[in-house]
């Protein structure tokens, strides 16, 4: 079979069946649209939460063990090499007092109040440090139990800067952003199933006498419901289209620097804008399948 | 009533062949074995019907409203499916015919019906290649297809015109012109005649004489008295669902026969 004309046929049919039930067309491209607008937003607020999470995962990876000011440069060091051999520790470097005030003062902006203390006498009150960089952020908590109790360590209530709040919270965040998501997308996704479906119902039951005649003359089934199956198709990808349209729309208007929204970069934005398509697509065949088997079975 | 039975002019094209008379020693082209139908309802629309058809064979299957005729066409179309027995078409059991087997079965057959089934929108030469357009959208020649089909039943001239403004005559020829564009072997027609005048109505069943005529076998349903005594074929009369009569040459009533 010449594959051409059966492409005419069945794209000129389903556009057929869009502009005869424009209506109805319309409601389904409005859902599914938002269906997608709702799934689109969902990724890219969980990837912005992830994005987050990693960049907090790296740091808290990074473990300060400060140590006591009475310590010998020695002993430091004695430390660093004992911490540094560690399974779990990918390096240990040790960090003195002076690179601790730079540090302080270039990262944390605490140049003048350091430079008062200086010219008050009072010296230098951070203390020096051994930066551990982990290979995993779960080995974390039993490093900072192994060191905590040593007697280098510096007096104080933290003597490292380990936060055991901190992952556990943004994981629950995130967590809750992805079921929320998830959610959204499916009860969304199912109104829009819903209401394709009945599009397509509809086309079928305006088209029932042209099915009937096709049916009695030998077409095949494939051939009678192809052009719904593209009709869904249509409506799923323009849906998309929209969708996308939409959301880079508002990720350039609210981003900055080359980047949308939430930080979010171009190749993603593409990445999401070809999942909203294939999405729309497998939504829009779907609900034409659910919806034309009905006719074909008859 | 009275109907002109002065015959229409036959009308052939350029391939069209004289197949003769009914061949009686060929395997049958379809066969119905003790066959009964009883839809969800509960209600037997057939019941324990078996006969056979012979290729080139014109038959009448006439009964009153609900005897079982067109349940006939139904079964023969594979519509619907026997409930007991066996309906078989070129040696073919049609209750094991896959779902998707069957536009091949279909496109050996031509089908009319009471009410044309014709499509509003489209012109008279669009309805007869949508039988194409639908099974083999590739086909080439169409229109010299068209304008045989169209020929063969008289109405190369109406190409162009929509259903609605044709007599209900010319519509039935036009959905036999669709019916006859995949040259059928078998010409299943259901009530073609019900919604037609006498001479219209004999107009038509000349039509599927002349089909016969050109060696397709023909199952006709009918309710219509005389078309069956005029043309004087063979009778399969059905009463409440049963098959009561089977004669060649017959008449739609027999002598002391009630009213079917």
């Amino acid at each position: 079979m010449n594959p051409i004309p059966v492409l005419r046929y069945v794209i000129g049919v389903a556009l057929q069946n869009i502009v005869r039930n424009r209506g109805i067309a319309f409601a389904s491209v409005l859902t599914v649209t938002m269906t997608l607008l709702g799934a689109g937003a969902a990724v890219a607020v969980v990837s912005a939460l992830d994005g987050v999470l990693h960049q907090e995962e790296s740091q808290a990876s990074v473990l300060k063990v400060f140590m006591a000011d009475h310590i010998s440069f020695a002993s430091a060091l004695n430390m660093e090499h004992t911490l540094g051999s560690e399974p779990t520790v990918l390096s240990a470097d040790f960090e003195n007092k002076n690179q601790a005030a730079k540090e302080a003062a270039s990262g944390l902006g605490l140049s003048g109040a350091l430079k008062i203390l200086q010219e008050t006498g009072a010296g230098n009150p951070l203390p020096a440090s051994i930066n551990l960089h982990l290979r995993d952020i779960a080995a974390v908590s039993a490093i900072n139990s192994q060191v905590s109790t040593s007697a280098l360590l510096y007096p104080g209530p933290h003597p490292t800067d380990y936060n055991k709040d901190v992952i556990p919270r943004l994981e629950k965040y995130i967590f809750a952003a992805q079921l929320g998501g998830a959610l959204l997308v499916a009860v969304v996704g199912a109104v829009a199933l819903v209401i394709i479906t009945i599009s397509v119902r509809t086309a079928a039951f305006v088209r029932r006498q042209e099915i009937e005649i096709m049916k009695l003359v030998g077409a095949t089934d494939w051939f009678v419901g192809w052009p719904f199956l593209v009709e869904g198709i249509i409506v799923g990808v323009v849906s998309a289209i929209l969708a996308s349209a939409a959301l880079i729309g508002v990720g350039l208007g609210f981003g900055s620097g080359g980047n949308l929204a939430l930080g979010i970069g171009i190749r993603f934005a593409a990445l999401v804008v070809l999942g909203l398509i294939v999405g729309g697509a497998v939504l829009g065949s779907f609900g034409s399948l659910v919806g034309v088997r009905r006719s074909l079975a008859a | 009533m009275s109907i002109s039975t002065s015959p229409a002019p036959l009308r052939t094209d350029t391939q069209a062949t004289d197949n003769g008379p009914p061949a009686r020693h060929d395997p049958p082209i379809i066969v119905f074995e003790r066959v009964s139908k009883t839809y969800p309802n509960g209600v037997p629309a057939v019941q324990d019907v078996s006969f056979t058809v012979r290729p080139r064979d014109f038959v009448f299957v006439v009964g009153a409203s609900g005897a079982g005729k067109s349940t006939i066409i139904r079964l023969l179309i594979r519509e619907e499916t026997a409930s007991k027995g066996h309906v078989l078409v070129e040696g073919q059991d049609l209750a094991r015919i896959r779902h998707r087997h069957l536009p091949r079965l279909r496109r050996k057959m031509g089908i009319v019906f009471q009410d044309f089934k014709l499509l509003p929108n489209l012109t008279v030469a669009q309805n007869v290649a949508f039988a194409i357009q639908v099974t083999d959208p590739g086909r080439t020649h169409l229109k010299e297809k068209v304008g045989e089909a169209l020929y063969i039943v008289g109405l190369e001239d109406k190409l162009n015109n929509y259903p609605t403004e044709l007599s209900g005559g010319e519509q039935q020829r036009v959905a036999i012109a669709r019916a006859l564009i995949h040259r059928p072997r078998i010409f299943l027609a259901d009530e073609p005649t019900g919604n037609l005048d006498p001479d219209a109505g004999w107009g038509i069943v000349q039509l599927l004489l002349q089909i016969n005529h050109r060696g397709a076998t023909v199952v006709m349903a009918t309710h219509n008295r005389e078309v069956v005594d005029l043309s004087r074929r063979r009778v399969l009369a059905m009463e409440g669902g049963r098959l009561i009569r089977d004669e060649q040459e017959g008449q739609y009533l027999k002598d002391g026969e009630a009213n079917l």
